[in-house]
């Protein structure tokens, strides 16, 4: 029984160089293509990749607090800056850039076009202000006051409307899925095949619509260091970005 | 101490007998039971010590923790007020009263006791919600719970309002018929027999049952997150801005979990006291 275990033991602590197991944390509007992208890598290079997806800040804040993952991918650079300055990643690589859009549920004709946004009793869903795709939103809004197209006080408009902050960008878009909220602010890449029969998307004009990098590196504390780098070089190859375009994404800029 | 002076005594008076007659102090249950409660204790006396710092006043005073502790009283009063009239029938028709079927209608109301919180949001979305079952009739009579007050109420209400009928069955059940009956004989309707015997007899259960109702609610998270929404001031209740905050500024998570942790101790202590003076002796 004892050697059994201890056999057991050995086998888990040495492993093959060659086959490692990764823990990847990626920010939640990552979920369909990594996990893509990880079976991917997995088939070519022999490895156990397993995914947390959840909101960046989050990620953060649990890295903060000492959690055990070889590869952090944020969705901005604020939720993996200070994680820089507190030496526990390596400074982030760009690797793609997304957008945001306005979706509704398909069968609620309550919002159709951007300014429907601010009228009164419209129930909108954002994310927190310290989920990055919160923050852009906000970003957004702004960039739209300064415009003056619909108004100086459009945004305290929108944001009155306002009737949940959602702690990561699917939960956002759940909530336009089962129908609850007229409208939502989440990015292009999730309006995913599974998601697009239940809604309609209200395009944003480019010059309202803000650019989100998101950065990826290795973290210090990776037990697996040469494989979770390997994993953010195949995230960077022709191969890693072919899918994370399939799914939406832009090459970083 | 006592124990192992008396040990020792006996040990230089009947070395070889006593060896074999007192009980040798118990090595592994202590061993594992004292981890055990460590483990218990532990992330109880770090969240207060953490909450309980030098600025705690101030955090407590700050709107987003403000507006969470209004939120939780606000929403879990109501759940108490609509246990108390919709609940206390259901259990003194089901302590009083025997029908067909009553056993499996009894264990199923327990079910929301039992059922992942998060379960309970999903089928109160499929039944409230807009595109639920009752989602459009609801919209006809202008009725919109989808991210309201109303929302967290219900959410609390579903997974909590089983505890309240649990002990107020066990209460209505354990008062004495013959003193209804007496009442009654001199002349009392069923609804005083109910305000002035039953329910004064059936209180302290009653009570308790409440108690936990609220400790319940108040803790309420998986149901409310996923039907009612997260919104500061609204329907972000204790549970939804500790989750919230965590991922920004730690503080008010701090403060409001140490918040939790002094409320869930004074139910403990209610409770406990409740059930000393039902039953004097235990």
């Amino acid at each position: 029984m004892t050697r059994t275990l201890l056999f057991t033991a050995l086998l888990l602590t040495t492993g093959s160089a060659s086959a490692a197991n990764l823990t990847v944390f990626a920010a939640a509007s990552l979920t369909d293509a990594f996990t893509e992208l990880g079976k991917a890598f997995d088939a070519k290079t022999g490895n156990k990749t397993a995914f947390q997806f959840a909101g960046s800040q989050a990620l953060r804040t649990q890295l903060e607090n000492g959690a055990r993952a070889d590869v952090y991918a944020s969705a901005n650079t604020a939720q993996y800056t200070p994680l820089v300055d507190q030496n526990l990643v390596a400074p982030g690589q760009a690797f793609v850039s997304n957008k945001l859009t306005v979706i509704a549920p398909r069968n609620n004709p309550r919002v159709t076009r951007l300014p429907d946004l601010a009228v009164p009793g419209v129930k909108l869903v954002i994310a927190d202000k310290n989920v990055p795709v919160g923050d852009y939103t906000r970003r957004m809004l702004t960039a739209i006051d300064k415009s003056g197209t619909y108004g100086k006080d459009f945004s305290a408009r929108v944001l009155k409307n306002v009737v949940s902050e959602e702690p990561n960008v699917r939960q956002v878009a759940l909530k336009v899925q089962l129908g609850e909220a007229d409208a939502a602010v989440v990015y292009v890449t999730d309006v995913t095949p599974a998601l697009k029969p239940s809604v309609r998307v209200i395009a944003l004009p480019t010059r309202f619509n803000q650019s989100a990098r998101y950065p990826i590196g290795v973290l210090k504390g990776s037990a697996n260091p040469e494989a979770a780098q390997a994993f953010v070089q195949y995230v960077l190859s022709p191969g890693g970005q072919q899918i994370l375009k399939k799914w939406g994404f832009q090459a970083p800029r | 101490m006592s124990w192992g002076l008396t040990r020792k005594r006996e040990a230089s008076l009947e070395p070889a007998r006593s060896a074999v007659r007192r009980p040798r102090l118990p090595v592994m249950p202590l061993l594992l039971g004292g981890v055990m409660t460590l483990f218990l204790l532990l992330p109880i006396l770090v969240v207060l010590g953490r909450g309980l710092s030098a600025d705690f006043l101030s955090t407590l005073l700050s709107p987003v923790v403000m507006d969470a502790l209004r939120v939780s009283l606000w929403t879990t009063l109501t759940t108490l007020g609509l246990t108390v009239l919709f609940v206390t029938p259901v259990a003194y028709l089901l302590a009083r009263f025997d029908f067909p079927g009553k056993a499996v209608l009894d264990t199923l109301l327990d079910l929301p006791i039992v059922l992942p919180p998060v379960v309970a949001g999903v089928g109160l979305l499929l039944t409230f919600g807009r595109n639920g079952l009752l989602g459009p009739p609801l919209e006809l009579a202008g009725i919109s719970l989808a991210f309201s007050p109303a929302a967290v109420v219900l959410a609390q209400l579903f997974t909590s309002a089983p505890f309240y009928l649990r002990t107020a069955k066990a209460g209505f059940m354990a008062v004495d018929r013959e003193v209804e009956q007496a009442a009654r004989t001199d002349g009392a309707d069923g609804l005083r027999v109910f305000r002035f015997i039953t329910w004064p007899l059936a209180f302290p259960f009653l009570l308790e049952g409440l108690v936990l109702t609220w400790a319940r609610a108040l803790g309420e998270f998986g149901a409310t997150i996923l039907f009612a929404g997260s919104l500061q001031g609204r329907t972000r209740t204790i549970t939804l801005a500790i989750y919230s905050a965590l991922e920004s500024d730690l503080a008010p998570a701090l403060v409001l979990s140490a918040v939790m942790v002094l409320l869930a101790f004074a139910v403990l202590l209610f409770v406990r006291g409740l059930a000393m003076r039902r039953r004097p002796g235990l």
